[in-house]
């Protein structure tokens, strides 16, 4: 039993980074943009958490990472939405930028182009309570406060979404932006912001990577977590929950293969392909069919060029 | 001015400028670590163009990006976007591994093909899966290919640790285990360089360069690639699958055959993109093995505008960067990485040029049209 | 009476063309008041404009005596002015109020939130009041057309529009529908809105407006009142020369069958079938209309004749053999020629050149590639013999297809397709947006190959072009051909009856 709650809180832990990014992913596909750059915001919030935390502490490294995470969004938003080029071009090369961004300043600020010093962490907490409860206890105390507020991230983007003027607007713009347009929506703006929020939310899972899972930033340490949350929307449907049980089906999969490699049974390298090859079936229709924005990946001009 | 010149004058033009952009851009970096642009830049060209050295190492960090940037682009003309050239050379070099360790006895002419051969199997088998899921179940190719791309990383890594591992490896003094590796590639397997082939012109080539025959067969796959996409009539299907499916389909061309053939043609092409390092440089594959060079392609076949010439000249950029950010690492102590991002900038700005002339030639080309 | 709408010395220009250009007329409370013109004259860039979607270049266009404001679309809401497009601004996705708050959802949210109760509340309000029946929870994409189209006008009146522009309104809908609508439309005008109503369909628009404005070439021609204008007189306005009804055309003499459709079902959704057990013959020398009223199965029809859509039972037979198995190129290879209904997707490839769009699905004959090359030189030879031909009016094939005007781009598909000398013609929708010169080029051609003894499949939405242009006519309701007559044996009201389903088969037609 207490293995169990063990495999689940190490599930949680890896579940983290994948849920946050593939929250954001929701707010950009919904509106329309394909954002394959996550993997690069997420290593761009991963590398800004640890600087920030280093200097400023740990909840300024988390504000600076969102940030800094958003202006990669920023660049994205503008090449594939202002000047409307294709958006999987745009990705692939933001996460190239991103890539020799992180290095060049982990070379000028930390003087090392791979790695940080150790860098503090926020501060832990535990449910109260449930901590008692022994057989939860792994679940519920010393906890990541990044954990909860994740988790509550997921019905707030299920309450944005369907239950504000912003969600209604933001959908509208990635099902048929000409509609919206004609109704005075600005597709722009509403592009815009569901790529920026994009870029916020993998800035923040890089920071949990670096500042609570590592605790210090190492090159390439997002290791395609940002396609593996891409993985996890579509497995999701492009829905909050939905992606919170891909997140969490992956992040299962993950703590599982760490025990097994233990046990050397399957050759790890080989649990690893799970979520991917899962992904892939999901795409397939093997389990069920997938359901993408109607205006997805296309750019939007009004006079149709 | 002559429309028609003009626009042929933009055409050129406009990735260099582009470029141009991108290194003004860049010099915001290099000022914001106190270095001058200028100097920079100079010292860039001054080393990567004035050694005889640094040409063989354009030449050879350009050859996989060679292969790579044909593989992506001719996809692009179908309409397709493989992003997994990463996965597939990995597998392909994987398979042309198997084939260089395991089969001894072989003189060189036929090991050597079959090198090639298995590279060129192993790329189309891993790129026969997603065009299969396009083609047969609808999925979008970007993700499959993105996902199959991490499948072939552990893949490969499962294999290099486990299947093929070199048992009978001399354990080095210090070391208390193996390393993660494949045994010695056989002699017979090994691609020559062409140090004695320029030698014979007089150019005697540094021995620590391995730019090797590859290159050569990299340039001539460019030409080939050239010839079938506008000399061909699979060529020409392609690029009307390419430009609207629906036409095609309609017009009677087998649009799914055409997928399935231009897929394979790609990941046959994207396995040969590791070797030009494998074959020669490495006597194993082992977890160094270079990652990067699939996306690294992708940037190529942008920037070279999926053109097989802009290709080979892209390449050459990439490989002139590189070299490039070593000197100015040595002598001016600038990170390489700068280099990196002047190529991340270098994409965007060609992209986005290229989108904006898009749309400019297309109203020049309505004026034309009565 | 009250203006409510002005356009002064109006010019808009885009890359290469004058869409409008010193356009001048008024719109006044109350009525309805019909834009006519050919495909291209202008309409669309006008209405766009008083919508805020473009703004124009010089001129004036006033709203109730304030100049339009340049806030955009919504800008144009906030005036009064409410659109609805002739493809519509629907989110298929989301429900029926969902759509109409869209954009507009001050009155039922509070600080960024959705109070979907009062939402629905005021959309039921809304839908009492005008006498609208909707199912207001499911998602628009499964209503039917006339129902969507219902939404749309729906959209308009939540936001307080007392200016309607309905742009080809009709296009899409059954009959009985366009009787629904004018009723509605009717209803709003006594209440004191006013409406503008585009069309090129004449008799509609003498049937409905008050007043009729004419457009050509972007340029006004004439506003005139319904009452004292006619059909031929407001088609000459359009065209600019007198219009003629009917076609020179030799008469028919057909021989054997060409194209057999038997008992074809093809398609099976929630029980109900694209085609319905489908029969019907094309011999040659003849041209056989189909009539209907769009999406009752002419796509499906043609589609599964090409062999683009398999079918579930039944047979098709071209000069006898099966189509059953075989691909597009097969089918073509045995005598098919094939003209889309929708040119710029089915048909061409738009970014290509115009002489490799002539040879579009032909370059495996022998006559342009062999084996391994492609006979480059030959194919723009052939390119440029067929430009000639058909007077094409292009500067250069090497230039892309886009850049040519829509009856030049059908000629070059006209060209290509009649180039393999077809046995069997399928034509759909092959004047679709096209001026009247290319419009009878087209029917020209097709008289002429039936008289040299092809079979030709005509399909249309334009009951007036079967009519004139056919030999025989089938009309297609539901999946299957209820009645075959010989144009003139028939009255069009009769002929109307059968598109709505008043055939054997309206048992089991049920309205969803």
């Amino acid at each position: 039993m207490g293995d169990i709650t063990e495999i689940l809180a190490s599930a949680l832990r890896v579940t983290m980074p994948v849920l946050l990014t593939a929250l954001g992913a929701i707010y950009a596909e919904r509106s329309g943009v394909v954002n394959i750059g996550l993997e690069g915001m997420m290593l761009t919030g991963c590398f800004w958490g640890a600087y920030g935390a280093l200097h400023c502490g740990a909840v300024n490294g988390c504000l600076l990472a969102i940030l800094m995470g958003m202006a990669m969004a920023g660049i994205h938003a503008l090449v594939t939405i202002t000047f409307r080029v294709d958006q999987i071009v745009s990705g692939v090369a933001i996460n190239i930028l991103a890539y020799g961004l992180a290095r060049f300043f982990s070379m000028a600020l930390f003087g090392m182009a791979t790695t940080s010093p150790q860098v503090p962490g926020l501060e832990k907490i535990s449910l109260p309570i449930l901590s008692e409860v022994m057989v939860l206890k792994p679940l519920v105390t010393e906890l990541s406060p990044l954990i909860p507020v994740g988790l509550l991230l997921v019905p707030l983007t299920y309450w944005v979404l369907e239950r504000t003027v912003f969600g209604l607007r933001l959908q509208a713009v990635g099902e048929n932006p000409l509609a919206a347009d004609t109704l005075g929506v600005s597709v722009i703006r509403y592009r815009y912001a569901g790529v920026l929020l994009s870029g916020a939310f993998a800035g923040l899972a890089g920071a949990y990577l670096s500042i609570e899972h590592t605790r210090m930033y190492v090159e390439g340490m997002t290791q395609g977590q940002g396609f593996i949350a891409l993985a996890a929307m579509i497995f999701g449907n492009w829905k909050p929950f939905a992606s919170l049980g891909a997140a969490f089906l992956f992040g299962f999969a993950e703590a599982l293969s760490f025990r097994v490699a233990q046990n050397k049974v399957i050759p790890y390298q080989l649990i690893k392909m799970i979520p991917y090859l899962l992904t892939i079936a999901v795409l397939a229709g093997v389990v069920r069919k997938a359901q993408p924005p109607a205006a997805g990946g296309v750019p939007y001009s009004r006079e149709g060029e | 001015m002559d429309r028609k010149l003009k626009i042929r004058l933009l055409r050129l033009t406009a990735p260099v400028g582009a470029v141009l952009f991108a290194v003004l851009l860049s010099s915001v970096f290099l000022i914001a670590i106190d270095k001058n642009p200028l100097t920079v830049y100079l010292t860039m060209l001054a080393f990567g163009l004035g050694r005889m050295d640094s040409i063989a190492a354009i030449l050879f960090n350009a050859t996989p990006l060679i292969f790579s940037g044909l593989a992506v682009a001719i996809s692009f003309k179908a309409g397709m976007f493989n992003i997994g050239v990463e996965g597939q050379y990995f597998i392909g070099a994987v398979c042309a591994a198997w084939v260089g360790f395991a089969m001894p006895g072989l003189p060189a002419v036929v090991h050597i093909p079959l090198t090639l051969l298995a590279a060129m199997t192993g790329g189309m088998l891993w790129a026969l899966v997603p065009v299969y899921l396009k083609v047969k179940r609808g999925v979008h190719e970007v993700i499959s290919t993105i996902m199959l791309n991490y499948v072939a990383y552990s893949l490969v890594h499962y294999l290099i640790a486990d299947l093929f591992m070199d048992h009978n490896q001399k354990i080095p003094e210090g070391l208390g285990s193996a390393l993660i590796r494949t045994p010695k590639f056989l002699e017979s397997a090994m691609m020559p360089t062409i140090h004695a082939f320029m030698a014979l012109w007089g150019v005697e080539l540094p021995g620590y360069i391995y730019v090797n025959w590859f290159l050569m067969l990299a340039l001539v796959v460019a030409a080939g690639v050239g010839y079938l996409l506008n000399r061909t009539p699979l060529g020409y299907e392609l690029r009307a699958v390419g430009h609207n499916p629906l036409s095609a389909e309609a017009a009677g061309i087998r649009t799914e055959t055409v997928y399935i053939k231009t897929f394979l043609l790609s990941g046959a092409i994207a396995g040969l993109t590791g070797l030009s390092h494998l074959l020669v440089f490495y006597e194993y594959m082992d977890l160094d093995f270079p990652k990067n060079f699939g996306f690294n392609g992708i940037a190529v076949a942008l920037i070279g505008g999926n053109h097989p010439m802009g290709i080979v000249l892209a390449a050459l950029l990439f490989g002139f960067l590189s070299r490039g950010a070593e000197g100015v690492q040595t002598i001016l102590g600038v990170p390489m990485d700068a280099v990196v991002i002047m190529q991340g900038i270098i994409i965007l700005s060609v992209v986005v040029v290229a989108g904006i002339l898009g749309r400019y030639l297309r109203r020049l080309e309505k004026k034309e049209a009565p | 009476m009250e203006t409510v709408l002005e356009f002064e010395n109006v010019t808009k220009r885009f890359p290469g063309l004058v869409a409008n250009d010193q356009v001048s007329f008024d719109v006044r409370r109350g009525e309805v008041h019909a834009l006519v013109g050919e495909n291209g004259a202008g309409k669309s860039t006008l209405v766009n404009m008083i919508a805020g979607l473009y703004r124009q270049d010089e001129g004036e266009i006033r709203l109730w005596g304030e100049p339009v404001s340049n806030g955009g679309p919504r800008g144009a809401i906030a005036q009064g002015v409410g659109m609805v497009h002739q493809h519509f601004m629907l989110i298929h996705r989301f429900n029926v109020v969902q759509n109409v708050i869209l954009g507009f959802e001050e009155s039922c949210s509070r600080f960024g939130c959705l109070d979907l109760r009062q939402a629905r509340e005021m959309v039921e309000e809304l839908c009492r009041c005008y006498d609208f029946r909707l199912n207001l929870s499911v998602p628009v994409g499964t209503l039917s057309v006339g129902q969507q189209q219902r939404v749309e006008i729906l959209k308009s009146l939540y936001r307080g529009a007392n200016l309607l522009i309905l742009d080809e309104p009709t296009a899409v809908l059954t009959l009985q529908e366009v009787r629904a609508l004018f009723e509605n439309l009717r209803r709003l005008t006594a209440q004191g809105k006013t409406v503008i109503f585009i069309s090129h369909k004449l008799d509609e628009v003498l049937n409905i407006a008050d007043r009729v404005t004419v457009l050509r070439r972007g340029r006004v021609i004439a506003t005139v009142n319904a009452m004292a204008t006619d059909k031929k007189q407001l088609a000459e306005m359009m065209v600019g020369r007198p219009v003629l009804f009917q076609l020179d055309k030799p008469v028919s003499r057909p021989g054997e069958t060409v194209l057999e459709m038997d008992q074809v079902v093809q398609g099976t959704d929630a029980g109900h079938h694209k085609l319905n057990r489908l029969t019907l013959t094309v011999r040659r020398g003849e041209i056989y209309g189909i009539a209907g009223v769009e999406g009752n199965g002419q796509r499906e029809l043609v589609e599964t004749i090409m062999g683009l859509m398999p079918y579930d039972s039944g047979d098709i037979k071209i000069q006898g053999r099966s189509n059953r198995g075989r691909s597009v190129r097969d089918i073509r290879a045995g005598g098919v020629a094939y003209i889309p209904d929708d040119r710029q997707q089915r048909g061409l490839s738009l970014a290509m050149t115009v002489w490799e769009n002539a040879v579009l699905g032909l370059v495996r004959s022998d006559r342009y590639s062999r084996w391994w090359k492609l006979c480059t030189d030959r194919i723009r030879d052939f390119a440029a013999r067929k430009v000639r031909e058909f007077d094409i009016r292009l500067s250069s094939v090497e230039l892309p297809i886009r850049s040519l005007s829509g009856g030049n781009q059908q000629k070059v598909i006209l060209a290509r397709e009649m180039s393999v000398d077809p046995e069997l013609i399928i034509a759909a929708q092959p004047v679709r947006g096209l001026d009247i010169g290319a419009i009878e080029f087209v029917h020209r051609q097709l008289i002429a190959a039936r008289t040299a003894g092809k079979a030709v499949l005509l399909v249309s939405a334009d009951l007036e072009e079967v009519l004139s242009v056919a030999d025989r006519v089938g009309i297609l309701y539901n999946g299957a051909i209820v009645k075959e007559f010989i144009p003139g044996e028939l009255e069009t009201e009769t002929i109307g009856e059968y598109m709505l389903g008043a055939g054997k088969e309206a048992a089991v037609w049920t309205e969803s």
